[in-house]
């Protein structure tokens, strides 16, 4: 049994490593590629619970003050895993489309917790930038590698993770994002997209795109369950991840220069496309506070919607010391005022549309 | 057709003799930022965004009042929202009912650059459109001087005010001058002007602070309530390597090579601040890690770290700046500026650490 042990030992395969990841920001994104990666590599993923109320208080104790909300609440999820793993995964991640960059926030977290909290357990934060530095899909494999020699020797075993997490997350994407022709079936009604809305007494469901970060949109505390209170008011979603991205890049190219920040990109013209198309009954936008690129599409996007105001557009600022209270307020009084105007409203829909 | 820009510092008049040099006659040169000019950027701005922005829109709607019709702005892709200005400036001046005409200038393409500053000039050929770019970055070299000397002169004059009366003369000597021969003996001549005209304490062993930071509030005394001249009023020499040259000098500039032997500032300053952090995440964040950390090493006594509320990538650097300043055992002040900075505290702040600061020297 002892020998046993002392050669499995040898192998680097006698206990399980834990991963960490932190649930905040672009976890929302690649999770599915990272769980799927290190539980290939035999390792033992750990993820933060969801956001709470103590995990927020801990991030405000523990980020810098004038960091956006999402970013302090990364850091209230560090410190939840702190003690509980081997190490943590923060990568640094700059951008994965060509020219396109993301948040130079996703860059220095790293480098930043481990500046305040020097004990951290040790953190595994590849670079991978593929607008400005260059980097390439060989040096995305190369990187990956390296990680994965932390866990295993067996180069086959790595190679398959990094296979089987890239699948994962393309699949993933694949069911994520919709094509231009399933958008066009949610916008006749025929299909829904996400969880269907409670059943409600009223003649016809209101329509209503929620744009936003994926990691406002998908956690339930930082976004003050939103989806769920518009599902009780008997809403369909749709949500600005779920997008064709061939109908943003054509509405972002209506500028003179494009906006460049990758993940905005969405946002911006998903609220485009429906005051464009106006499919919709009306649009909310969930932004963060002090949230660099948030603060010019927002005004962009008040801007677009001023000039074209057929479509409401309800713009709310999330921050950690936002009530619940006033928040459903708000979102009550616009849905009211959008089943006012239900009557005068001009929407495009097959079922009122006679030839 | 009249052209003008937003005010940046003394980077205004390396743009007016950039202009000039244009042969365009017909030009707005934008007047120093005022109270009003930041209350009527806020008022057309969005709330967060960072400050340099209102501060620049609201000189952009006082020039285009004033009867500008071509606007100068520059966009370039970078993590920083500094490169989408613009294009946001057009359509909020679109909105508020103007007429005028944005020229963007694509830092990142210098073909199109210069394509697009020859339709600016008044029929010039491409090479005179480069040379008076050249003639621009030349003369923002002699502007830096001067800053240098001013904010060094300053600290030690012995009747208050001299240096800056010199400085103001230099300025208008280095826009007015022309021809390159000229232009090449300005540094002898401004040596001069600061030796003959401003008298100094010869007894004086000032403090020396190097002020780093976002560039737009380094270089704009509107934003940062003139952080230097009330550092020279305490009697402490201030310096600051941030200045436009990284951007435009294409005589120096790392990527160019048109001059192989010279070293760039941040070049070296990054080297230094790759242990903290590692990749360039916009703005100045490895600029000011690394200039911590050489100005430690060359001797001076602090920093004094200034960036605009809100500011992505120096919130990254200042959350990094406190583990440096204990490394390396450099006092280091944080300073945030908007446009609702009061200035009694900032001033209170600066007491503080330049008090601070002599204490340690003894």
């Amino acid at each position: 049994m002892n020998q046993l042990a002392r050669i499995s030992k040898l192998y680097g395969e006698a206990e399980m490593k834990k991963v960490g990841i932190p649930r905040a920001l672009i976890y929302y994104k690649f999770s599915e590629m990272w769980k799927t990666f290190f539980k290939e590599l035999g390792a033992e993923v750990v993820i933060s619970p969801e956001t709470t109320k103590k995990i927020k208080a801990d991030s405000v104790v523990a980020a810098p003050d004038e960091d956006c909300y999402s970013t302090k609440l990364y850091f209230g999820h560090t410190m939840a895993l702190k003690n509980k793993v081997d190490y943590l995964f923060i990568p640094r991640f700059g951008g994965s489309h060509k020219t396109f960059v993301g948040c130079p926030k996703f860059i220095g977290l790293a480098e930043v917790l481990r500046s305040l909290f020097p004990d951290l357990p040790e953190m595994i934060m590849p670079h991978y930038n593929r607008a400005k530095e260059g980097d390439s899909k060989v040096n995305f494999l190369t990187k990956a590698y390296k990680i994965g020699l932390k866990f295993t020797k067996n180069p086959f075993r790595i190679i398959g993770a990094i296979r089987k997490a890239l699948r994962v997350q393309k699949d993933y994407y694949r069911s994520l994002i919709i094509d231009e022709e399933t958008l066009h079936k949610w916008e006749r009604s025929e299909i829904l997209l996400n969880d269907p809305p409670f059943i409600n007494n009223y003649d016809r469901q209101l329509k209503i795109a929620l744009v936003g970060h994926s990691y406002v949109l998908n956690d339930p505390y930082s976004s003050m369950n939103i989806r769920l209170i518009l599902q009780e008011h008997g809403v369909d979603l749709i949500t600005s991840e779920q997008m064709p991205r061939n109908l943003i890049d054509k509405q972002l190219s209506k500028f003179d220069y494009e906006l460049y920040f990758d993940y905005e990109r969405e946002i911006l013209g998903t609220i485009m496309h429906f005051i464009e198309s106006k499919t919709v009954d009306g649009i909310i936008h969930l932004m963060v506070f002090s949230c660099g690129p948030d603060s010019i599409a927002g005004e962009i996007a008040a801007r677009v919607s001023k000039r074209d105001p057929a479509i409401p557009l309800l713009q709310l600022v999330f921050d950690e010391l936002t009530a619940e209270t006033g928040l459903k307020t708000r979102i009550e009084a616009f849905i009211d005022m959008l089943r006012r105007s239900e009557a005068e409203q001009v929407i495009f829909l097959s079922t009122k549309v006679r030839i | 057709m009249t052209i003008s820009f937003p005010h940046v510092g003394s980077f205004t008049y390396v743009f007016e003799s950039i202009v000039q040099e244009m042969n365009r006659k017909d030009v707005i040169v934008p007047t120093k930022p005022t109270y009003k000019t930041k209350q009527l950027g806020s008022r057309h701005a969005s709330e967060f965004v960072c400050t340099p922005f209102k501060i620049m829109l609201g000189s952009f709607i006082e020039v285009v009042e004033r009867g500008a019709y071509e606007l100068i702005g520059t966009v370039f892709v970078d993590y920083c929202r500094l490169g989408y200005y613009t294009p946001l400036y057009k359509i909020i001046l679109e909105d508020m009912g103007y007429d005028f005409d944005m020229i963007y200038l694509d830092f990142s393409k210098p073909i199109e650059f210069f394509k697009n500053m020859k339709t600016l000039t008044n029929g010039l050929n491409y090479l005179q459109a480069f040379q008076a770019f050249r003639v621009g970055y030349i003369k923002n070299r002699h502007i830096d001087l001067v800053d240098r000397y001013l904010y060094s002169y300053g600290a030690v004059e012995i009747s208050k005010g001299t240096t800056r009366a010199v400085a103001e003369k230099a300025y208008r000597l280095i826009v007015e001058t022309r021809g390159m021969s000229n232009i090449r003996k300005l540094p002898k001549i401004i040596k001069k002007m600061f030796e003959e005209g401003v008298e100094i304490d010869k007894t004086a062993n000032p403090l020396k602070v190097a002020i780093i930071g976002e560039l737009y509030a380094v270089v704009e005394p509107a934003i940062n309530l003139d952080v230097m001249r009330r550092l020279n009023e305490l009697g402490v020499i201030a310096y600051t390597p941030i200045t436009f040259t990284r951007w435009i000098d294409f005589g120096m500039k790392a990527k160019t090579r048109l001059n192989p032997f010279k070293k760039e500032h941040f070049q070296t300053a990054v080297k230094k601040a790759k242990p903290y952090l590692e990749y360039r995440l916009g703005g100045k964040a490895q600029e000011s890690i690394g200039d911590t950390i050489w100005y430690k090493e060359l001797g001076w006594d602090g920093v004094v770290h200034l960036y605009p509320f809100t500011c992505m990538p120096e919130i990254i650097s200042r959350s990094i700046l406190p583990q440096i300043s204990k490394d390396y055992n450099m006092p280091a002040l944080s300073l945030v500026v908007d446009e609702h900075t009061g200035e009694a505290g900032f001033q209170t702040r600066l007491e503080a650490f330049v008090d601070l600061l002599e204490r340690k020297r003894e």
